[in-house]
């Protein structure tokens, strides 16, 4: 049975639609991210799955049990919530708030059992806030103050916990102090989080959901829904992604700028090598050119970039030096290319061939960087190749943007 | 200071009983304590006069404390009071028609009618598709008071003669108390009690109304409960004894400070120390003051103290 089942969830406020048709499902243990923009819904979700808002139209069912047929304290002992940041005005203590957790099974005319404070006790050890127990809540730091929230999640014993940004305000040590806490004890609680922080979600998360405009745009694990391409639909930014080395997650690096160069459809011939060039690969290959670039040797980081993109790549085997085979097959390229980009690149005798190849095309070569920021390894010889090159007509200018500004 | 609760609340209560048995005891006129049972006319001024004065000053001091407190966890909001939601208004309002229309006739009644039907129409103007959003209910209790205020202006300026009984009863005070009031003054316990078992409810959905709804407490029906409950208290208080200001701002203030924001502690305390206050405020008037109305006493002292405490508050 599933922990949490949302079926067909449609949230209006007035006129307007805030969400539509939302469907998933979460195990126990499991941990679901909600990342999308500003305004796309997220936290509507998790306000209609609490019953902070009630839904147009759809259904929430809990361990298989419908929410609108639960009570405020049947609800409130199967699904707990952590906010994004709580104003307290009114001066109680940790340990006060924290047993305010248990107010859905104490009953009206009762008080706090011997174990209630014993549950009490073990849940503000587990979020690390003992030692505070008898300070007023309004008087510690923000990070301490979310852990206060925390316990009061664990001591609910929920079977579902929603998390609002409940780490955004913090820093990053706080921030995966509290995610750790959270997967470390609610190892049987179905999670569903919002996070702000694609990264973080991508490291804690089981599975993604990213929301655009009030749907379901993806969801998924990380690898599946942290796409260039899905990211850019939903988010309109242009990411790098990545698999961070230690987690082994995706990880998406922004692509600050904004704007994008315009090459229409013409062939680009890219030359470069020891991961100089992957960032104009992805800048040329979204302009919408013909792309195509080499040589490369098949361990640079390059040509795993090229071959991600889908980039024509011409490749030499590891430590080789280029070969007649190769340089065969580049010749068509250099041919056929509209504009040839070189960027400054460590230069050995094993791609020397690389800039050698481009003599007799330097009218259309196009140095994107300066001569000087070559590291030459082959003892003065690359830095002669470079100087027949601008002599025969190669163009140096600073940045992609004017290279495609000449003419093609 | 909050560890000191327990004991707050037992010498609050001695304060309360051994402030009670001084009151009956003082008076404008000294009376022997063998005289009480020998002598007609003091067994009389003590049982039918003082005695019924000082239980109705005890009791409407603990429904405006009650009151007030409420208010304060509802709005989430220290500056609230037991009238914000229309009470003194209407009450008043009530209060002064009758005065202008049947020469008095019923004006009790008139009195907790007016305050309990305001608070009705600030719910039900505040309401909206089941919920009754908190600020939207503070604004509406404002806008009304204005409203019922500019009504009983009205009445006061086209009032000719009965102005100075209109104004006297405004004021609010205790000198007209009998025992038939007193008996309507004991529901005042019973919707003490009401509130007082919400108490942790109250407790979280002070915190905030979305987190109370994640701790389990249906908000709604507990904003309702507060309401009414709050009205009907502090309908009673205005019935008998006129729109006495500050005991229901103060107290809770005074006693959050001494035992903390917990109500199933604050409650109780509040209670004492608002039967307390306006015990004395009462037993000072009708002795010394020359029966001024106890409403300018507990204003005269209450604003002052409460900037005090604020001054303590934002220096700490």
């Amino acid at each position: 049975m599933k922990a949490v089942d949302v079926i067909d969830l449609d949230v209006r406020y007035g006129a307007h639609q805030i969400l539509e048709e939302i469907a998933f499902s979460v195990h126990s243990g499991e941990m679901i991210g909600i990342c999308g923009p500003n305004g796309s819904g997220k936290t509507t979700l998790l306000k209609a799955m609490s019953r902070i808002v009630s839904p147009a139209a759809g259904e929430v069912y809990y361990n298989g049990e419908d929410m609108d047929t639960l009570s405020f304290r049947m609800l409130a002992q199967r699904v707990a919530v952590v906010p994004q940041e709580t104003a307290i005005n009114f001066d109680y203590t940790v340990r006060e708030i924290v047993m305010m957790g248990r107010h859905p099974y104490i009953g009206r005319f009762a008080s706090e059992s011997r174990e209630d404070h014993a549950i009490c006790d073990r849940v503000m050890r587990l979020a690390n806030v003992s030692h505070l127990a008898d300070m007023p809540v309004n008087q510690i730091s923000g990070g301490e103050r979310q852990r206060v929230m925390i316990a009061r999640a664990l001591a609910q014993e929920p079977d579902i916990l929603l998390l609002d940004e409940a780490t955004s305000h913090l820093d990053i040590s706080h921030q995966i102090e509290i995610l750790t806490i959270i997967r470390k004890e609610m190892e049987k609680t179905a999670t569903i989080s919002v996070f702000h922080d694609i990264n973080l979600a991508s490291c804690y998360c089981d599975r993604i959901i990213l929301l655009k405009e009030r749907e379901i745009a993806g969801i998924g694990t990380p690898a599946v829904v942290l796409t260039e391409n899905l990211i850019h639909s939903v988010y309109g930014i242009n990411v790098i992604v990545g698999t961070h080395p230690s987690t082994n997650r995706p990880y998406i690096l922004p692509m600050y700028e904004k704007a994008q160069v315009e090459t229409g459809g013409r062939r680009v011939h890219l030359v470069c090598g020891g991961g100089t060039g992957s960032l104009l690969q992805r800048e040329l290959h979204r302009s919408g050119c013909l792309l195509s670039t080499g040589v490369l040797n098949v361990l640079d980081s390059d040509y795993k970039t090229a071959c991600d993109l889908g980039i024509p790549v011409v490749s030499e085997a590891p430590f080789a030096s280029i070969s007649g085979d190769a340089s065969g097959a580049l010749m068509p390229f250099l041919e056929e290319a509209d504009m040839i980009l070189l960027v400054p690149m460590p230069v050995g005798s094993g791609n020397l061939e690389n800039i050698r190849l481009l003599e007799p095309y330097a009218k259309k070569t196009v140095l994107v960087g300066r001569v000087e920021s070559f590291e030459d390894y082959t003892g003065g010889e690359a830095r002669t190749v470079l100087s027949r090159l601008l002599e025969g007509g190669m163009v140096v200018v600073d940045s992609l943007a004017n290279a495609l500004k000449r003419e093609l | 200071m909050r560890y000191r609760a327990p004991l707050t609340l037992f010498l609050l209560f001695i304060a309360v009983c051994l402030s009670m048995l001084i009151a009956v005891a003082t008076g404008s006129i000294q009376i022997p304590l063998s005289s009480i049972f020998s002598d007609e006319t003091a067994h009389q001024i003590i049982f039918d006069i003082r005695l019924p004065r000082v239980i109705a000053a005890v009791l409407v001091g603990a429904a405006l404390a009650t009151a007030g407190t409420a208010m304060q966890a509802l709005f989430k909001n220290p500056m609230a009071d037991p009238y914000i939601i229309g009470t003194s208004a209407g009450g008043s309002l009530g209060a002064v028609a009758s005065i202008v229309f049947l020469a008095g006739a019923g004006l009790p009644v008139f009195a907790f009618t007016g305050a309990v039907a305001a608070t009705f129409l600030v719910y039900t103007i505040a309401r909206r598709g089941g919920k009754i959003p908190v600020e939207t209910l503070l604004l509406t209790g404002v806008a009304l008071s204005m409203f019922l205020s500019a009504m009983l202006s009205f009445l006061m300026y086209s009032s000719g003669k009965s102005l100075h009984q209109i104004v006297f009863w405004l004021m609010g005070g205790f000198w007209t108390v009998s025992w038939d009031q007193v008996w309507v003054a004991l529901v005042i316990p019973v919707g003490c009690v009401l509130i007082y078992l919400f108490a942790r409810d109250i407790n979280i959905i002070s915190l905030g109304d979305d987190e109370a709804v994640h701790l389990g407490v249906n908000v709604e029906q507990l904003k309702i409960l507060l309401l009414f409950a709050s009205a009907v208290l502090a309908g009673i208080a205005v019935s008998i004894a006129g729109a006495i200001g500050f005991i229901g701002l103060i107290t809770p203030h005074l006693m959050r400070n001494i035992v903390g924001p917990d109500h199933r502690i604050l409650f109780p305390a509040a209670i004492l120390a608002g039967a307390l206050i306006l015990l004395w405020a009462d037993t000072f008037t009708r002795t010394f003051g020359n029966e001024m109305p106890v409403g300018i006493i507990t204003a005269f002292l209450g604003a002052p103290f409460f900037m005090y405490l604020l001054r303590r508050r934002s220096a700490v």
